[in-house]
């Protein structure tokens, strides 16, 4: 069996995975009938108090006002598909969702006012996608480097210390630091807005490439830093100067005059490290872990026998051994992140995707729950998709099928 | 017999805790315990009942800071002043004198009660409760308030209505004095109250009365926070009162002085009053008056309970089916291996949002369907793979070659020996229970009755906790979800030290 057949052989099971996922969602998001149940009253209720404010229907007889009621009553439910027994419907439901038709919110609209699930999602979509995607890197890049460093004191005091804070943070999840932050650097030392996505109003546009300083600044000293962590001491110069030029960007960007992304960046500063600070320590716990473990494996005993530098030792080979094992065992932290956002989300008030699923549930706005829920079984299924495909390339014995 | 397995849990677990982490652990853990035993004792309280009743609490001040927060102020904030009933210690004096004049009775009573106010900053609320027995006609009731300064400020007056014809004592009425603008209902004199201070302070020529009318509605946002009553009347009385950021509190004795005149010869008034103060207790209040240090250790049962309830359910019933799954391998294997992949893909705090919104479960059904959604997952993969390498050991192919059955070798000599693994996988389980509920109840959906962390959390959060600084209301219930995780945490890391002994030795 080879590397194509057995990813074929993944994809196959994710694919139905989440067709069974998005069924059990559209029979739950239903409530097993009970969300009809609740549109219908409302559906009668708003009637109700549209047909009384209308004089012409109040001057009909009662029998006549009756009758007019249950035609319009009737008419209405049928046009919103809710007569149809639940199995067919909810049937029709999942083939809709499979094929992303979406369909309309009841209640929830897009910032141009469109009611189409499919651009209330989409409007919302990048959001989440930048803030997770990015604290995420975040803290795996942080994760690993500090994982390498411990595992190379392995013992001092200094990695003692590391071991605990990384066992003690990553099992608290991002919303509580979430809280924390809002309160101390928020509200107390007033460094950041807390709320929100953007200021309202609106500060002036700008260009795009205004977004890019902090990224650039990010990338820079997390470059460096990674850069001095794998080469000789004599080439270390080039990380620092990375890693100032890093620096100097971030300021540069704070001299900037506070445009629109500047201020959504400062929006998705204390959400970025909520989850950055959650996340970081499973990474540098896992990395250190099977770093030492490897360490005393004897291709590594070898290695170091042919006269190779540590460093070369730590990242030629004792990485990469130990490489596949990090990357499955953080597929779980990864998906938890998706899904764990919609508190995240909610504290922060940020307006992503878990935003909007609260915001879809306490309105009972079930076309955007099922369209939500089978979004999210899609970036868990592409997620552990890409997983499957990082993994087979990375774990020899996977590519040694092709041979 | 069973154990002849080499790692024990009694090995295991005596060794983890021999370690710093486990020891420290332990130590939480035992903490825990303790406070979760010890709450009954020490907050007699039935809470499912009491914590909603707001009656219990009706004493307490709303929003006060804990007591000893005025370390870090440097001020002496202000506690609660108690004015019991007449007739219970400490309470009201009370003169009861019955007149008849031109054929008519009549009954004058005053109440009084006086308090030393000795604090730094202003009462955060004043009120005040009666119970009244009358005749036909209802009584007159006129409260007035003295004050160090010997100025005597007219609060109110009011006839209370209702029951005029029968001789009956009237439920107890509660007289708001202070904070007029959260809304005045019809018997709440606390508007009058206002005006009789504004009135008082022109005719002692501190303000005038474009003066008031400019602080009031020009400044009224929430920001500018005009002078309430409750501050007007405990203030020094010079023009800096009329601004809550200069107003100074006036030292002294006040008293409270309430002039019954009643038309009849039975007619009898009892009062009680409260001085609201700005800090209380060891954890300070929310907006329903709660004492939080109860709701914060009640806290520590539901948690543990709930977390320790999950953790050990899901993990044990993980552990079982990835045992199965490892040792007799094939089509169950096959099976079991797919569930798990399944189970790991469906997103399970979205349904259980979902379920939690359309039913609004009780705790245990929570529980119930968290574990029902976690029947396989990582640790059956994590186990499957231990139990993996476990079958190739030479005292499982001693037990097969005496001929113990399949069963009987998962059972007595593969569980045994996972169970160490196991004790690890729930230790750190557990926290994640512990903050699955605590997410749910942030979001209001939790169980609706009982005072859990997360639900004091989420209530805080909703009312702008954060936004008017009120730390205690957040902070105490955070540090108690995190403290527990933490301890179950170290506990797991412990044994992890232990069982992976190539990360201790190096």
């Amino acid at each position: 069996m080879g590397v194509a057949q057995h990813l074929a052989k993944r994809a196959i099971f994710l694919v139905i995975t989440f067709i069974v996922a998005v069924y059990a969602t559209v029979v739950i998001a239903n409530g097993g009938g009970r969300i009809d149940q609740i549109l219908k009253d409302q559906i009668r209720f708003d009637l109700l108090q549209q047909l009384n404010n209308n004089p012409a229907y109040r001057r009909l007889s009662p029998a006549n006002q009756s009758l007019e009621f249950n035609r319009t009553y009737n008419a209405t439910v049928e046009a919103r598909g809710l007569n149809q027994p639940f199995l067919e419907k909810s049937v029709t439901y999942t083939l809709d969702a499979l094929q992303f038709r979406l369909g309309r919110a009841l209640q929830l609209k897009a910032s141009d006012g469109s009611q189409a699930v499919g651009d209330i999602i989409f409007e919302r979509l990048p959001r989440s996608l930048v803030l997770f995607t990015t604290a995420n890197i975040l803290a795996a890049v942080v994760g690993i480097w500090l994982g390498l460093w411990m595992a190379r004191k392995a013992l001092s005091p200094f990695d003692r210390g590391m071991t605990v804070l990384s066992v003690t943070t990553f099992i608290v999840p991002p919303w509580v630091y979430g809280i924390l932050f809002i309160l101390v650097f928020g509200y107390t030392l007033n460094l950041f807005p807390t709320q929100g996505f953007v200021s309202v109003p609106p500060p002036p546009p700008a260009p795009l490439y205004a977004a890019f300083p902090p990224l650039i600044a990010v990338g820079l000293i997390l470059g460096g830093s990674m850069f001095n962590s794998m080469v000789r001491s004599k080439y270390r110069m080039v990380g620092y100067g990375l890693m100032a030029a890093g620096g100097i960007t971030a300021v540069v960007w704070l001299l900037l005059p506070y445009d629109y992304f500047k201020d959504i960046e400062l929006h998705m500063i204390l959400p970025m490290i909520a989850v950055a600070f959650s996340v970081f320590g499973s990474w540098s716990y896992t990395t250190r872990n099977l770093v030492l473990e490897v360490m005393d494996a004897d291709f590594v005993f070898a290695a170091r026998a042919k006269g190779l530098k540590e460093r070369d030792v730590l990242s030629k080979y004792v990485l990469r051994a130990a490489s596949p094992p990090i990357v499955t065992s953080l597929a779980l932290t990864l998906a938890a992140a998706w899904t764990g956002a919609i508190i995240t989300e909610t504290v922060f008030q940020y307006p992503g995707l878990g935003l909007l699923f609260f915001e879809a549930i306490t309105v009972f706005d079930a076309p955007v729950v099922i369209g939500l829920t089978v979004m999210y079984a899609l970036l868990l299924v592409i997620t552990v998709f890409l997983l499957d495909l990082t993994y087979s390339m990375l774990d020899p014995r996977i590519r040694a099928l092709r041979r | 017999m069973a154990i002849s397995a080499p790692v024990g849990i009694k090995a295991a677990f005596i060794e983890a805790v021999r370690t710093k982490s486990g020891l420290v652990a332990v130590a939480m853990l035992v903490f825990l315990v303790l406070v979760a035993i010890l709450v009954p004792l020490l907050a007699p309280y039935n809470v499912v009942q009491e914590w909603s009743d707001p009656t219990n609490w009706q004493n307490n001040p709303k929003y006060a800071a804990p007591e000893w927060s005025e370390v870090f102020v440097g001020k002496h904030l202000s506690k609660t002043i108690l004015m019991p009933y007449n007739g219970e210690p400490g309470g009201f004096d009370k003169v009861r004198v019955p007149v008849q004049s031109g054929g008519q009775n009549y009954t004058f009573i005053v109440l009084k009660k006086s308090f030393d106010y000795e604090y730094d900053n202003f009462p955060s609320e004043l009120k005040m409760w009666m119970n009244l027995t009358f005749g036909t006609t209802s009584p007159l009731i006129q409260v007035y308030w003295e004050r160090p300064d010997n100025q005597s400020v007219f609060l109110f007056e009011s006839a209370p209505t209702g029951a005029v014809n029968a001789t009956l004592n009237t439920p107890t009425i509660t007289y708001p004095i202070s904070n007029p603008s959260q809304g005045a209902l019809g018997g709440d004199p606390s508007k009058d109250v206002y005006w009789n201070v504004v009135d008082w302070m022109i005719s002692q020529n501190v303000t005038n009365r474009s003066q008031i009318d400019s602080i009031y509605t020009n400044d009224g946002t929430i920001f500018a926070k005009p002078p309430r009553p409750q501050q007007l009347l405990l203030a020094k009385l010079d023009p800096s009162m009329l601004y809550a950021s200069t107003a100074q509190v006036l030292k002294g004795t006040y008293t409270l002085r309430i002039v019954i005149t009643g038309f009849s010869s039975i007619d009898d008034a009892n009062a009680r009053a409260v001085v609201y103060g700005t800090v209380y207790g060891l954890a300070g209040t929310d907006d329903q008056r709660h004492d939080l240090l109860i709701g914060l250790m009640w806290g520590a049962p539901v948690a543990l309970a709930f977390g320790l309830a999950g953790g050990l359910a899901s993990v044990l019933i993980q552990m079982v089916l990835g045992a199965v799954s490892g040792w007799y391998g094939g089509a169950i294997d096959e099976f079991i291996q797919r569930t798990a992949d399944f189970y790991l893909i469906i997103p399970t705090l979205p349904i259980l949002i979902l379920i939690g919104l359309l039913y609004r479960p009780h705790i245990v059904t929570i529980l119930a369907i968290l574990i029902v959604l976690g029947l396989v997952g990582a640790t059956t993969k994590v186990i499957r793979s231990i139990v993996l390498s476990v079958k190739e050991e030479q005292f499982i192919e001693a037990a097969r070659s005496y001929g113990a059955s399949r069963s009987r070798i998962l059972f007595r000599y593969i569980l045994p020996r996972v169970m160490p693994y196991t004790f690890a996988l729930i230790a750190l389980t557990v926290p994640a229970f512990i903050f699955l509920e605590a997410s749910l109840s942030f979001l209001g959906l939790g169980d609706p009755i009982l005072p859990t962390w997360g639900s004091t959390l989420g209530r805080a959060f909703d009312n702008g906790a954060l936004f008017y600084g009120q730390w205690w209301w957040v902070v105490f219930p955070i540090a108690g979800i995190v403290f527990t995780a933490v301890a179950f945490a170290l506990l797991g890391y412990a044994f992890d030290k232990v069982l992976n002994p190539r990360l201790r030795e190096q």
